[in-house]
């Protein structure tokens, strides 16, 4: 890709992922969140394609964009027949406007961090500088799996006993009480 | 060619947009799906970061969130589930008690 698309595949994939992280929290209806939720995650999948991780990128559309909000979707049907599609009022009505003067400390916060990078500028000296560019890239997806496979085949290992645990307190929650 | 601190930024909006959206939704849900953005955010920021120091360790970290969130979202949408069987209303602001 040539620079001028990678900008504009940029600007477009950022507009879209924020404008669907929006729709999350402020759609009425539970389901049209998690349908904008699949969204966001889409569009993050894409972001990381044009960083280069090839395999993180199908792992996101299948198992997050797939399962994980397949199980949202059941949930949220399931019991969209008990709960109406509007929440009651609010009994804290400060909340909100608290909830966005908050929000806006924090993104401004980061984003100061990250011009002036105060926080990462220690790890980074000599020619690295922040500012290094993003371009085209090849992480190979052999590179993956042999540090999958080698350096973090314990922390592998030990995710299939925390997804055991995992289904045994599914289990437990879902027994009849 | 892109600056690096771009992607940082779009995570940083995108975590703001999962926190602002736990404090102000009382649907326990859609807190939920929430904390799923923040996570993603999180992710984005673990990749962003893999590509520009040029090794692999982002992206397992990402590997194992995304596994830990697998599980996470299982048992809390089983908590919920359990919830809404005791319970009929939804507001995350009636559950104050640690039991049913």
């Amino acid at each position: 890709m040539t620079d001028t698309q990678l900008l504009v595949s940029f600007f477009v994939l950022a507009v879209a992922s924020v404008a669907a992280a929006i729709g999350v929290i402020s759609f009425r209806n539970a389901v049209h969140s998690a349908l904008s939720l699949i969204l966001t995650l889409l569009f993050l999948a894409l972001f990381y394609l044009q960083l280069g991780a090839m395999f993180i990128a199908v792992v996101q559309i299948l198992i997050y964009a797939g399962a994980i909000m397949v199980l949202f979707l059941f949930v949220v049907t399931m019991l969209a027949s008990e709960s109406s599609d509007t929440e009651l009022p609010d009994r804290i009505p400060w909340q909100r406007g608290v909830a966005a003067v908050l929000g806006l400390a924090l993104v401004g916060a980061l984003s100061y961090l990250l011009f002036t990078n105060t926080a990462i500028a220690p790890r980074t000296t000599g020619a690295n500088s922040l500012s290094h560019m993003v371009g085209p890239q090849n992480h190979s997806i052999e590179a993956f799996g042999l540090a999958l496979f080698h350096g973090f085949a314990f922390p592998f290992e030990v995710t299939s006993l925390l997804i055991v645990v995992a289904i045994l307190g599914a289990l437990v929650f879902g027994r009849k009480a | 060619m892109l600056p690096v601190d771009w992607y940082l930024i779009v995570s940083a909006i995108l975590f703001t947009i999962g926190v602002i959206g736990v404090l102000i939704r009382r649907n326990p849900l859609i807190i939920f799906m929430s904390i799923e953005l923040m996570l993603n955010a999180v992710n984005l920021s673990f990749v962003t970061f893999s590509h520009y120091l040029d090794s692999v360790d982002g992206q397992m970290f990402v590997f194992l969130v995304l596994t830990v969130a697998a599980a996470e979202v299982v048992v809390g949408l089983a908590i919920i589930v359990s919830i809404f069987r005791t319970r009929r209303d939804i507001d995350v602001d009636d559950m104050n008690i640690l039991r049913g």
